[in-house]
């Protein structure tokens, strides 16, 4: 009885306290901002194509593409889902039927990302936390707060516990893909995989030589990641740091301290821009999605009467 | 939504993810996170060296007529990153590395679960068919026609390096494999022609 108790008290503390419906309404506009960025990068290369091109066939059709039996792709129609995911990103971003744009968002990207990972079969993870968000998104209350859903009200206020389960969810998941990351490289290739010699070697070597070599022997592109690569001692240290701090990642959810978790946040970060600089390993936009582990409320305050003034300021007209 | 509901929902969220994990499940939008975890120590370490004009080349293709000529990324209008998987790996029987990992150190479980002998991959895919599929369907090609493609070539360098050499810091000794495929049509596979790859 008392462990239940305990468990009930952890899980409300955890799930149903910390954040307002304006923290909520916030989250909702800046991560639908970075992700217009983010559907952008992710998608370049199906917008490099000829509308009117050929219709490829699939080599290994994503699994939802094998279910509903979508075997060949119609350039022009990725054009047109682009137009759609980014007015729907934009809709959602200002609150404007908000369940709905998140609706199309979802069903938007899911297209998108069947058609690129389906030319090759190869399959991307860059948009599982992003998801993620946003089905936590849909099935919250946030079109309820700074959104123009909001001006048909009167809708009752939002509840501490209705506007932070979504957010602590978030959160939950982001630790949590990071943590699962190290079960994943122990259960396939053990803890050698951390060593100097690893996976990161490996990887680092393929990634600077695959460019190839000039008639003088320099390397085409990323020499530096094939100088790291032949100090397996710095290799090392690396591979324990990744070890750490992906291990480390849960307990983020317990630091209270704003300044602590922007340090960790920065480290993680500048994890993300290495392993792109170094290793080519593409999640370099995916630091958009920390913004979950900040209350936003002040940082918009902030940024509205301080720093967007600064824009706004128009020169002095010299007498 | 009540609290009793957000509840059940985050108890039945929590449960998907966490089967995902378990079951290793990584049919997006579920993951158990495996990018880059697959790790096999080995005495070398083997680089594909991309060529960049022989890949904007295409694949050099012989039609059913006896003529011969290239398919490019601009042909099968496809990003050129994914041309090149189809150009360095798939022709060459490579599997994507989603393949790799989930059929790498399954566990007993796992095989279970799905049904699975012993050695046999939870991944199987044959390449060389779906590639003469994939191109000729693309290109509008019928296996009765004369422009239908029935042998298709690529080939690239590898450069292999000794680990024992970078561990000195001695990156001059590498030796330089070249590889090459070439696949061919069979009649065999006419059946499966109408049903595709689903």
């Amino acid at each position: 009885m008392a462990f239940s108790n305990i468990l009930s008290r952890t899980w409300n503390q955890f799930f149903f306290t910390g954040f307002s419906g304006e923290s909520l309404g916030l989250l909702r506009m800046y991560i639908g901002c970075g992700l217009l960025f983010f559907h952008t990068y992710q998608f370049a290369t199906v917008l490099s194509l000829n509308p009117v091109g050929s219709m490829y066939y699939f080599i290994e059709p994503i699994w939802y593409f094998h279910l509903l039996g979508i075997q060949y792709h119609i350039p022009a129609l990725s054009f047109a889902v682009y137009v759609v995911l980014m007015g729907a990103t934009v809709t959602m971003m200002m609150g404007k039927w908000t369940r709905t744009s998140i609706l199309v968002v979802i069903l938007c990207i899911f297209y998108l990302k069947g058609v690129r990972d389906s030319f090759s079969g190869d399959v991307h993870h860059r948009y599982i936390i992003p998801m993620q968000m946003l089905f936590l998104f849909l099935l919250s209350k946030c079109g309820e707060a700074h959104s123009r859903d909001a001006g048909h009200g009167p809708f009752p206020p939002i509840q501490e516990w209705e506007a932070s389960w979504p957010i602590k969810t978030m959160q939950l998941y982001v630790a949590l893909f990071y943590f699962w990351s190290v079960i994943a490289k122990v259960r396939v290739g053990g803890w050698e995989w951390f060593s100097g010699e690893g996976r990161i070697q490996e990887v680092l070597i393929a990634r600077s030589v695959r460019w190839g070599i000039t008639d003088e022997g320099e390397l085409v592109k990323n020499s530096l990641s094939f100088e790291l690569a032949q100090r397996p001692d710095l290799i090392q240290i690396f591979s324990h740091l990744v070890l750490a701090f992906e291990l480390g990642f849960p307990l983020i959810l317990l630091i209270k301290s704003t300044k602590f978790r922007l340090l960790f946040i920065a480290g993680v970060t500048t994890f993300h821009i290495s392993t792109f600089v170094l290793m080519d390993v593409n999640f370099l936009l995916i630091p958009f999605v920390y913004l979950i582990f900040f209350d936003l409320v002040p940082i918009h305050q902030w940024l509205k009467t301080r720093a967007w003034p600064l824009f706004r300021r128009r020169p002095s007209i010299a007498g | 939504m009540s609290k009793r509901t957000v509840t059940l929902i985050l108890a039945v969220y929590l449960t998907i993810i966490w089967a995902a994990v378990i079951f290793r499940i990584d049919y997006f939008p579920l993951t158990w996170v495996p990018m880059y975890s697959v790790y096999e120590p080995r005495e070398t370490i083997s680089v594909k060296v991309w060529d960049k004009d022989k890949y904007r080349k295409g694949l050099k293709v012989t039609h059913r007529d006896g003529s011969t000529s290239y398919v490019s990324y601009k042909d099968l209008n496809i990003p050129q990153p994914n041309f090149r998987r189809l150009y360095y790996s798939r022709i060459f029987g490579t599997a994507p590395p989603k393949h790799k990992q989930g059929n790498t150190e399954l566990g007993a479980i796992n095989r279970w679960v799905r049904g699975l002998e012993k050695d046999e991959p939870r991944f199987a895919v044959d390449w060389e068919w779906r590639m003469f599929w994939t191109l000729n369907k693309t290109l509008r090609h019928e296996p009765s026609d004369a422009k239908f493609i029935i042998r298709m070539e690529a080939d690239h360098q590898k450069r292999v390096y000794r680990k024992e050499d970078l561990l000195r810091q001695d990156v001059s000794q590498v030796q330089i494999d070249t590889r090459q495929a070439l696949i061919e049509w069979r009649d065999e596979w006419l059946p499966r022609w109408e049903h595709g790859v689903l």
